[in-house]
């Protein structure tokens, strides 16, 4: 390993430096101010703590393992390049993240020549076959709170995940589900509400 | 809107979700600004919801994380080199900070060590200051009774049952407060103590009990009050004394 500038550890082919202590653990405010200063040791760390939960929602949409990998890389590599977007008074920086996530994998799909039909016709699947999605669940990290989540009635579940990981649109939600559109944030606000009583 | 009804819309769960439409998402962030419990509100929905996808979570393939560090490089040269240029003076700012610590740390052992030793010696000394201050007490007061023009000494003398013992008594004549400088006579055995007596119209009058503080040495102190007297008497009692002498006694001495 060359040294640049006499002292700073700088691999001359990769600029990024990987490894940092897995015992170390952040705030979101330390983090978030790592992040705003370019710290690759923030970013490694924020992909080891994250990159699996943003994989998860890429393939709800995603079943080509290449794609979803390629959406998974260019999502971080938005997330680092525009940090300096991310504004702390709207939000956690993990719903920025996801909506990152999220929409870059619609906009994905839908330039691969996936018409939302498809994509909807896709999840219909998923949703009224409700068994299937189960299995797929298998592949999941299993957590504590996955027990939990069986608590949550179908519904609940239905509507939490179709915004949530299908990036759905009220309207969508509201057809999908066939509840007046009025009706979509209530149902949300009750769904969510139950989800947080299982925390 | 009234943040309760924001609250209870189920707007803040739309957002948190995605599923807010961009006017919306305005809404929700000029809401947060205004109110704390509305953003308060926002942010537990936030972590329900990062839990509820941490539960989803599904592993990227293995080897993802190095491509994409790797296929960040080299875009990111705008970055790297800001980073190589910034690097020199966090360095040195580092190394200084790092030099600083270690002369402050050698400082502060140096200084550590001084300040115990100089505490310890300040200790000793205000010990031996208190001591001496006690001792310079006493010897004035000690003093001030023999330099009274009022004092009168009266030297009681050995009897025979203790030729060499010796006491002094220093009469206040105008209070008729007595002192007895006792410093002349044996130790008094252990559960023995003297005691004083003035001879009144030929009887004894008890005038008290003669006491050491140290065990060691007897030094000059007050005794009960006489009026009038012809003559002082030391004997040795029993521990606590008697309202008549009963025990051997040491010295006497007229007036």
């Amino acid at each position: 390993m060359k040294e640049k500038s006499g002292c700073r550890i700088l691999h001359p082919d990769s600029k990024f430096i990987l490894p940092l202590p897995s015992n170390v653990k952040y705030s979101e405010e330390e983090l978030v101010a790592l992040l705003r200063e370019q710290d690759q040791g923030a970013f490694s760390y924020l992909y080891d703590n994250y990159a699996a939960a943003l994989n998860g929602v890429i393939t709800r949409m995603v079943t080509e393992p290449q794609l979803a990998e390629d959406i998974l890389q260019e999502a971080f590599i938005k997330i680092w390049n525009n940090f300096a977007q991310y504004d702390n008074t709207k939000g956690r920086l993990f719903t920025w993240m996801i909506n990152i996530t999220r929409n870059l994998t619609i906009d994905t799909l839908r330039s691969k020549g996936f018409k939302k039909q498809q994509k909807i016709s896709q999840d219909e699947n998923s949703v009224s076959g409700y068994g299937d999605r189960s299995m797929s669940a298998e592949r999941f990290d299993s957590i504590g709170l996955k027990k939990q989540l069986q608590y949550l009635k179908p519904d609940q579940r239905i509507i939490i995940d179709l915004a949530y990981f299908n990036g759905y649109t009220q309207d969508e939600i509201s057809k999908e589900m066939s509840i007046p559109l009025g009706t979509v944030k209530t149902r949300m606000r009750s769904a969510i509400m139950e989800l947080r009583k299982l925390l | 809107m009234e943040k309760e009804e924001i609250i209870s819309s189920g707007i803040l769960e739309l957002y948190a979700a995605g599923a807010a439409s961009p006017e919306e998402a305005a809404q929700v962030a000029g809401w947060c600004a205004q109110y704390p419990e509305v953003a308060a509100e926002l942010l537990s929905i936030e972590k329900a919801m990062e839990a509820y996808a941490m539960a989803h979570a599904v592993s990227p393939r293995a080897g993802t994380k190095e491509k994409l560090i790797a296929s960040l490089n080299i875009p990111a040269d705008q970055q790297s080199s800001k980073i190589v240029k910034m690097a020199p003076r966090f360095n040195m700012a580092a190394a200084a900070a790092v030099v600083l610590l270690i002369v402050s740390a050698v400082f502060n052992y140096i200084y550590y060590n001084k300040y115990n030793a100089l505490e310890a010696q300040n200790k000793a000394q205000s010990q031996q200051l208190a001591q001496l201050n006690n001792h310079m007490t006493d010897m004035s007061r000690d003093m001030n009774l023999v330099r009274s023009k009022y004092s009168l000494p009266v030297s009681l003398n050995g009897l025979k049952d203790a030729p060499d013992a010796a006491a002094k008594i220093f009469w206040m004549k105008n209070t008729g407060e007595v002192y007895v400088d006792p410093g002349n006579l044996p130790m008094a055995p252990k559960g023995m103590q003297y005691q004083l007596w003035g001879m009144v119209d030929g009887k004894p009058v008890d005038g008290g009990l003669i006491t050491s503080k140290d065990g060691k040495t007897y030094s000059i102190q007050k005794m009960k009050t006489f009026g009038r007297a012809q003559a002082f008497a030391i004997t040795l009692e029993t521990e606590g004394g008697h309202p008549q002498p009963k025990g051997t006694m040491y010295v006497m001495g007229n007036i």
